[in-house]
């Protein structure tokens, strides 16, 4: 699996993803993933989780609230 | 960044439409035109702080003060972009400041869940299949909540990186400004904190 373990690879998928590693770290990653499925299941995985809790993590300001905020608004920006 | 600092108004991506008239009205005095910007941007600056904060009262009048303050700005926004991504900066800089004076317990980073490995460096155990769903917008609601727990798990440093960077979209640069930390701290948290969600995931699939 070349240089790099499984640990080397997942220490590095930020850097990976966000283009700051070298030619040859990212050559020892590369090799390592192309023998180990595994890891690249772990990449996938880890590359889906922001899309999915930006999913699950969406609120939406409920009405009653909404309105409070408006109220609140008008009368700060009118206080005539 | 200072609560009330505008030196970067400008800097949105400048993308014109109809948010950018929206934004003249408003500047020229529409309450109207006001109140429709603030209805665009409610729900992420709502969520922000609640997902911060986990406190819907104290979302609420981060909501307020947020856009109170972005109206006393108006006049010095360039576009409907730098008034987005202001609002959410300002929230998330609210949000930080209540979080500081809570004094909440912080968790330690035991509540960080990593994946495990062996003493040769192999994962002990391969990532679950993630169902992908059938449609890419609606979310199973069980899954919601395990990603909400979890979430809610994080130590608050790594949960707020986390937010603003993977939800927010905040650049690095920008999180630094807000929370004072370095870049470098910043990146590291922030993949510990992908790692600990990717594994809170993983074990939904794991038990599904």
């Amino acid at each position: 699996m070349g240089l790099f373990s499984c640990k080397d690879c997942v220490d590095v998928l930020r850097a990976y993803l966000d283009g700051e590693m070298s030619p040859e770290e990212e050559a020892h990653l590369k090799a390592h993933l192309g023998d180990c499925p595994p890891c690249v299941d772990f990449m996938e995985s880890y590359k889906a989780t922001p899309g999915l809790c930006r999913k699950a993590l969406k609120a939406k300001m409920p009405e009653e609230l909404s309105q409070k905020l408006k109220a609140y608004l008008r009368d700060k920006t009118n206080p005539a | 960044m200072g609560m009330d600092s505008v030196a970067e108004i400008g800097s949105g991506d400048g993308t014109a439409g109809d948010g950018d008239a929206l934004l003249q009205r408003a500047q020229e005095g529409d309450i109207a035109a006001f109140e429709a910007l603030v209805e665009r941007e409610q729900d992420k600056v709502y969520g922000l702080a609640l997902r911060m904060t986990r406190s819907e009262a104290d979302a609420a009048e981060i909501a307020q003060d947020t856009f109170f303050s972005a109206y006393q700005h108006l006049k010095d926004f360039r576009g409907q972009a730098a008034f987005g991504s202001w609002v959410h900066r300002i929230a998330a800089n609210n949000a930080l400041m209540r979080l500081r004076h809570r004094r909440v317990v912080e968790k330690s980073e035991e509540a960080l869940v990593e994946p495990g490995f062996t003493r040769m460096g192999i994962l002990r155990r391969p990532p679950e299949q993630w169902e992908r769903p059938a449609d890419e917008q609606v979310l199973d609601a069980e899954l919601g909540q395990a990603i909400e727990r979890a979430t809610d798990r994080l130590p608050e440093g790594y949960r707020e990186v986390f937010l603003l960077k993977d939800v927010e979209g905040l650049s690095y640069e920008q999180i630094a400004e807000i929370t004072g930390d370095s870049v470098a701290a910043i990146k590291s948290r922030l993949h510990r904190a992908r790692l600990s969600l990717r594994e809170a995931i993983d074990q939904f699939y794991s038990e599904k």
